[in-house]
């Protein structure tokens, strides 16, 4: 009952901080209808009324898109039919497959921020794990070792590429302070552009094609978790919950998961204790670019099988807004990572059912982080008593004066 | 020091302990052993530019220029690409030999100008290899291009000199780019007068992103918010909002979508002078406006009593809230003139560039411009001088593809975001930035 | 300016900070206000300065009863304030410091009106003999310059009430010295001082009249002629202090720490420790008294591995620290209660269980091959908190949370949780209350009766003579003087704080 209660405390800002962002993403899409709205003058009962029932059109194609509809479910689960399974739960798995990078991102951001880190470049680290792994499964296509093998390397490759791409960050402000925000934001540009220089040659580049987009990696695949005809959600899903169990062992199990939090919330006191504050910073971004790598390498080698330039989406902002939401618990980045991967897979099916765009979903998403991050304003609209989400350390004092 | 001084100059050191001569002594030996590494690195580069030269002289390197505005005559400078590389070299050289002799007195940060344009310009010469180029657009677009990065910059400087981290320039740029469009298009529609129509475009976006900024300080003053996540809000929230409203607005009503456009503006007499009248007198009043507001803004940040205040704040804001200083108010005031400024720098894009909004038009330009304030030093003619290095940059890659010369433009995409890393790294000389910048201040 | 406070209350959440107190000042009179830390002098100087608004009670200037809503009020009253930490822009220089908020300007963009500026401060500079340069940067003055800057800051603003927050912590004698005759001449021109310090010399020294507080309240209200030092002291806490701790006499054993010729630099990179020799044996107490910034903190940073030596060795217990780090001189069973706990003791968002282990996290029973004992963790720091007395409502309490004398003992409690050989500690009762300060005290002499030798660096003399079997005397980065505990006296230690070039009877 007092765990019940505790979790229900724990859970009542970002339930609020959700609800709040929808509702007034609800306002945006009643202002924007201007084909009701239009009648305002004539009818504004029908015009607002119409309106009014846009918002739940649209979010009720979202909440079905995200989840399907279980009586369809249980009905093709009876009858057995492959196909009728496969479409019935698509929903929901795809729900799974955009979580599924979603958790490692979230991760990586949380592990990150834990040290007292700020990793904005969730992005970068992400797509050069794509590229990492695309060279290394097109590099291998003709070698002849079994596709697992593959697999293997490639991913392997992602998680290199990505730790470097964040132990750069972590480095530069161990040794020269210069602050992790500023270069994590620029060398996710510079991620970017190299990305589209490796997609010009013909080694990586699709045949043929006018946009900068690889080839497509058919002859390696991550294994499907249910072989259904268009199923996408296959063992990286897997993967990513055992990560999100790996990182909550090492961060409160472990004495370099304690060096890192120390270091985190305190990087003089941790250096008095005799910890190496500077080489937890770095540790801390290489595993965070590491578990934002991983993430890319399978998105490119398994839900979406091919690298293009845009193949995270935003990933690493939504991921910042999903590791405050769950209070940089790994657990927590797990349930966040559900949502929003219902929301961005729901966010489609709204759009494609009422042409309400998706992209209202990044603006949902910011106010989620706004309410999260100002548990004060929650407390003013709802006049209810909120304890902060997260015992995120303070950045501010950490940050070196003078490098932003 | 001027004679008043100097009665006090003796009595500091004839009243305290012996830690001041020797405070002295050791933080100039320091100073003077940085002096001499960084004259040995502009010497080193300028030894390096004449290696490079000895074996470029036969690479002819042209550049045209336009006499006039109108007319066809033109002006080329044909020289070749080793001399460039000479030239490069014996700025350097010169640079690091003032360095050298002058100690640690030199001011080296403005002559750092004086090393990199024609090192700037020998790279370009060699990136051309002997192919002509139309300098006079190449100098035009740099300018040009320079100018919503250093409206942004300016921007940047005020808030974090005010004590605000503002990485929310992005979001404010883009939503200002969005908001203009609207209001032009409308305004245009309805009173078929460009000049108004602008007017109103420009002081609508201006006003909307003013919001934005007064929310940003809002939630880092009021909710105590960190001024990252602060700032992630408004980018994420700003590219979401202007998706969205192209989505379901613009796109299917392009009514919406086809607003007043600014066009180059002749100067009167300036523009008619030979050479520098169609680069420098020929363009958008939106440049102008930019580096008006770069030198009033030196003005009031070092000259006025604002100013003083505002430093104040972003450096010591207790120092200011303890002799009456409202500290909140001046933060406040900040971050509105630079939301202001960010509207400003949003509305170029379509107004003065594309002629209408595109999903997520500004591209990384407010980080950019962010950038440019870093490399600037925090200074608006520092941030201007890092705008126009990018601005070239931009110009010169644009260019390059259109000459079909075989260098990735993503090489010279990515010079801006690799130089801001090695300058907040301290690789070429630490840059100190307001001391309190981010720290959320506790009004009594 | 007469100045009277009638009847000040102020309540912070969970303690009351100012209790009804009433105290008045004449014009020209220097008033001393005594208390300990915590005592509420600064409260009650920040609501005088308009910082803070009282609960209940009255500011009264020459008799016209006066609110300030900001500082801005308060200095328009004629009120000018020095604060503990100078509240000077660090990259503005002297004109632009003192100027700040109350710049003279021209036209009508509000130009600052430098020249007008400097000319004044010249004027004042001058008038009151303050040696200020006016064009110099403020961070590159040392903090004596800085004081009299805030001082004129001040006079810059026309005060006719100036008070001073325990303006010497940070001063040499000497200059303390200088301190009090710029304090006396302005007395004699008319400005009503109030002296705000938790030292019994200088109040005695400089006061025409001493208030004294305690717990928020006014604990009495006397004159330096008709008052002594005990007496005084006797007032601040209440109860007659024992200025000395139950211990027995000292039985030094072999060397446990050896220091030869030891020079290190500090951030700046200058020479802070210029040459030390000192040797601390088993079972002793050696306590370094000195001005704070005189190279202790640098001192006891090498010692314990955070700061590289620059030449001459450290010795401890056979071992030289060649290459030091905080973690090999730990191991080697150096127990460390640093200076400023908040930042560098504990970390107040992690748990008492987690501070705790902060230092030895990594050893057996904590932790095994990386990974941690989580039970061992519990047990042992449940004891650790029984054996230390620690108020803490569970062991998974954040260390932010408790008081400061409970955050103090979790830091000794872990730092004695293992055989220790030396214990390093770097002011280890500030702001402490009396009770805390015995305890710890008595926790460090129970290490020397046990054979640990033990270091101890302060700035109060009352706990320098109260702990210390031998006691060293820092000035400038050396060591001036040692002498036995016995024969050290206030006004012995004071000269040798002042430095021997000005040690002509400054600090008695």
């Amino acid at each position: 009952m007092n765990l019940l209660r505790s979790l229900a405390r724990r859970a009542l800002l970002p339930g609020l901080s959700v609800l709040s962002a929808l509702i007034l993403g609800g306002v945006g899409i009643i202002i924007t209808d201007f084909d009701h709205l239009s009648q305002l003058g004539s009818d504004p009962l029908v015009a607002i009324g119409g309106a009014v029932s846009g918002v739940f059109n649209g979010y009720g194609a979202m909440i079905a898109g995200a989840f399907g509809d279980p009586s369809r479910i249980a009905t093709a689960l009876q009858t057995g039919n492959e196909r009728d399974i496969a479409t019935a739960i698509r929903p929901l798995t795809e729900t799974l497959v955009a979580a599924m990078p979603l958790i490692f991102v979230g991760l990586a951001v949380a592990i990150s921020f834990r040290a007292g880190m700020f990793n904005i470049g969730g992005d970068g680290q992400l797509i050069l794990g794509a590229l990492g792994a695309t060279i290394v499964a097109i590099a291998l296509q003709t070698s002849g070792l079994p596709s697992l093998v593959i697999l293997v390397l490639a991913i392997a490759a992602s998680v290199v590429a990505g730790a470097l791409w964040g132990f750069i960050p972590g480095f530069l402000k161990a040794r020269t302070g210069a602050h992790e925000v500023i270069t994590t934001i620029m060398l996710n540009y510079v991620a970017a552009q190299i990305v589209l220089f490796a997609l010009i040659g013909p080694f990586l580049r699709q045949a043929g094609s006018s946009q900068p987009i690889s080839k497509s990696m058919t002859w390696v695949d991550v294994p499907p978790i249910v072989t259904l005809p268009a199923i996408r959600l296959d063992w990286g899903f897997v993967v990513a919950l055992v990560m999100a169990g790996v990182v909550s062992w090492l961060l409160f199990k472990t004495t370099k998961g304690f060096e890192l939090r120390a270091a985190g919330f305190s990087p003089t006191a941790a250096r008095y204790a005799g910890m190496s504050a500077g080489g937890s910073m770095m540790l801390a971004m290489s595993l965070s670019g590491a578990l934002a790598g991983m993430g890319g390498g399978f998105m490119v080698i398994g839900t979406v099988g091919q690298l293009s330039n845009d193949l995270s989406g935003g990933i690493g902002f939504n991921a910042i807004a999903l590791a405050l939401l769950a209070g940089l618990r790994p657990s927590g980045v797990v349930l966040a990572a559900l949502l929003f991967g219902a929301l961005t897979t729901g966010g489609k099916e709204m759009g494609i059912q009422t042409g309400i765009p998706f992209d209202l979903l990044f603006f949902i998403i910011a106010l989620v982080i706004m309410f999260v991050a100002a548990p004060g304003l929650i407390r003013s609209i709802w006049r209810v008593r909120v304890k902060p989400a997260a015992d995120v350390p303070s950045m501010a004092p950490s940050a070196p004066a003078g490098t932003v | 020091m001027t004679t008043t001084a100097a009665p006090g100059g003796e009595g500091v050191s004839a009243t305290t302990t012996s830690a001041r001569p020797h405070h002295e002594g050791l933080a100039a030996r320091r100073a003077l052993r940085n002096a001499r590494i960084r004259g040995a690195v502009f010497l080193a580069i300028g030894v390096y530019a004449f290696y490079l030269a000895s074996s470029a002289f036969s690479t002819p390197a042209s550049f045209l220029f336009r006499f006039f505005n109108t007319g066809q005559e033109r002006f080329e400078i044909a020289t070749s690409v080793g001399l460039l590389w000479l030239v490069s070299g014996l700025a350097s050289a010169l640079v690091g030999g003032l360095q050298l002799w002058r100690g640690a007195a030199f001011r080296w940060r403005p002559w750092l100008f004086v090393v990199i344009a024609p090192i700037v310009v020998a790279v370009f010469g060699a990136l051309l290899d002997g192919t002509t180029a139309n300098f006079t657009n190449v100098l035009r677009g740099s300018l040009e291009l320079a100018t919503p990065l250093t409206l942004g910059a300016m921007a940047g400087i005020l808030s974090e000199r005010s004590g605000m981290l503002n990485i929310a320039l992005n979001g404010k740029m883009l939503v200002g780019a969005c908001v203009s469009v609207i209001v032009g298009s409308v305004v245009l529609r309805f009173t078929g007068n460009v000049i108004v129509s602008t007017t109103i475009a420009i002081a609508a976006a201006m006003a909307v992103s003013g919001v934005l900024g007064l929310l940003l300080a809002w939630l880092g003053i009021r909710y105590k918010v960190d001024q990252i996540i602060a700032g992630t809000v408004i980018n994420i929230g700003a590219l979401g909002i202007t998706n969205f409203l192209f989505l379901r607005v613009l796109g299917r009503n392009p009514e919406f979508n086809t607003p007043p456009t600014v066009a180059a503006m002749q100067l009167p007499i300036l523009s008619d002078l030979p050479v520098v009248g169609p680069i420098l007198f020929s363009l958008r009043p939106y440049v102008y406006i930019a580096l008006v507001m770069m030198v009033v803004l030196t003005y009031f940040i070092y000259r006025t009593r604002w100013g003083l205040r505002l430093r104040a704040s972003g450096e010591k804001p207790a120092a200011a809230g303890t002799v009456g200083i409202n500290v909140i108010r001046i933060r406040y005031q900040a971050l509105l003139l630079a939301g202001l400024i960010c509207g400003l720098a949003g509305s170029y894009l379509p107004l003065a560039t594309a002629g209408s909004f595109q999903m997520d038009m500004v591209a990384g330009k407010g980080f950019i411009a962010l950038a440019a304030m870093i490399f600037g030093a925090w200074h608006p003619i520092g941030a201007f001088g890092a705008a126009l290095v990018f601005g070239f940059a931009d110009s010169a890659q644009a260019l390059l593809s259109v000459l079909g010369v075989a260098v990735p433009p993503q090489l010279l995409n990515s010079v801006p975001y690799v130089i801001t890393i090695v300058v907040v790294a301290g690789v070429v000389g630490r840059v100190r930035g307001p001391a309190s910048a981010g720290q959320p201040y506790e009004q009594g | 300016m007469r100045l009277e406070l009638r009847d000040i209350t102020k309540r912070f959440p969970g303690v009351l900070a100012n209790d009804r107190i009433s105290v008045s000042a004449d014009k020209g009179e220097v008033l001393g206000m005594l208390g300990e830390n915590g005592a509420g002098k600064t409260t009650l100087m920040n609501i005088l300065s308009g910082l803070y608004r009282p609960d209940s009670g009255e500011i009264v200037i020459e008799g016209t009863p006066r609110t300030f809503d900001d500082p801005a009020a308060a200095i328009r009253a004629g009120v000018g304030m020095v604060h503990q930490h100078f509240m000077l822009v660090p990259v503005f220089d002297v004109v632009e410091a003192v100027a700040l908020g109350s710049e003279p300007v021209t036209g009508a963009l509000g130009t600052f009106n430098r020249a007008e500026a400097r000319r004044r401060i010249v004027e004042l500079s001058e008038q009151y003999k303050l040696n200020v340069p006016p064009d110099a940067k403020i961070e590159s003055l040392p903090v004596g310059v800085r004081q009299r800057v805030e001082i004129l800051k001040a006079l810059y603003r026309k005060s006719d009430i100036l008070v001073l927050d325990e303006p010497s912590a940070v001063l040499t004698p000497h200059e303390t010295e200088e301190l009090f005759s710029i304090i006396r001449s302005l007395a004699k021109a008319g400005t009503t001082v109030i002296f705000i310090t938790h030292k019994l010399n200088e109040v005695l020294a400089v006061a025409d009249k001493i208030v004294v507080l305690r717990r928020g309240r006014v604990a009495g209200t006397t004159t330096p002629q008709e008052t002594s030092r005990q007496a005084l002291a006797n007032m601040m806490v209440g109860r007659d202090v024992e200025l000395i701790v139950p211990k027995g006499p000292a039985k030094p054993g072999e060397v446990v720490l050896s220091i030869t010729d030891l020079e290190v630099r500090d951030d700046r990179l200058e020479v802070a420790v210029k040459g030390i020799d000192l040797d601390v044996r088993a079972g002793e107490i050696v306590a370094i008294a000195g001005v704070q910034g005189n190279g202790q903190t640098e001192l006891i940073e090498a010692i314990v591995g955070l700061r590289a030596v620059d030449a001459g060795t450290i010795n401890i217990a056979g071992h030289d620290i060649g290459h030091p780090s905080p973690r090999m001189v730990s191991d080697l069973g150096v127990a460390h209660i640093p200076e400023d706990r908040g930042r560098d003791g504990l970390i107040p968002y992690m748990t008492v269980a987690d501070n705790y282990i902060l230092d030895s996290y990594h050893n057996a029973p904590y932790s095994r091959r990386g990974v941690f004992d989580l039970k061992a963790v519990s047990e042992r720091a449940r004891q650790g908190v029984e054996d230390f007395d620690i108020r803490t409502p569970s062991i998974e309490t954040l260390a932010g949370a408790l008081s400061g004398g409970n955050q103090q003992k979790v830091v000794v409690a872990r730092e004695f949780s293992f055989p220790v050989k030396l214990v390093v500690a770097a002011q280890p009762t500030r702001g402490l209350d009396v009770g805390s300060i015995e305890y710890i005290h008595r926790r460090i002499v129970e290490q020397r009766d046990r054979g640990a030798a033990i270091l101890i660096v302060s700035t109060e003399l009352d706990e320098i003579l109260a702990v210390g079997d031998r006691i060293a005397v820092m000035y400038d980065g050396q060591i001036v003087g040692i002498l036995e505990g016995e024969s050290a006296t206030y006004e012995n230690l004071g000269l040798l704080m002042g430095g021997a070039e000005f040690g002509v009877g400054t600090a008695a």
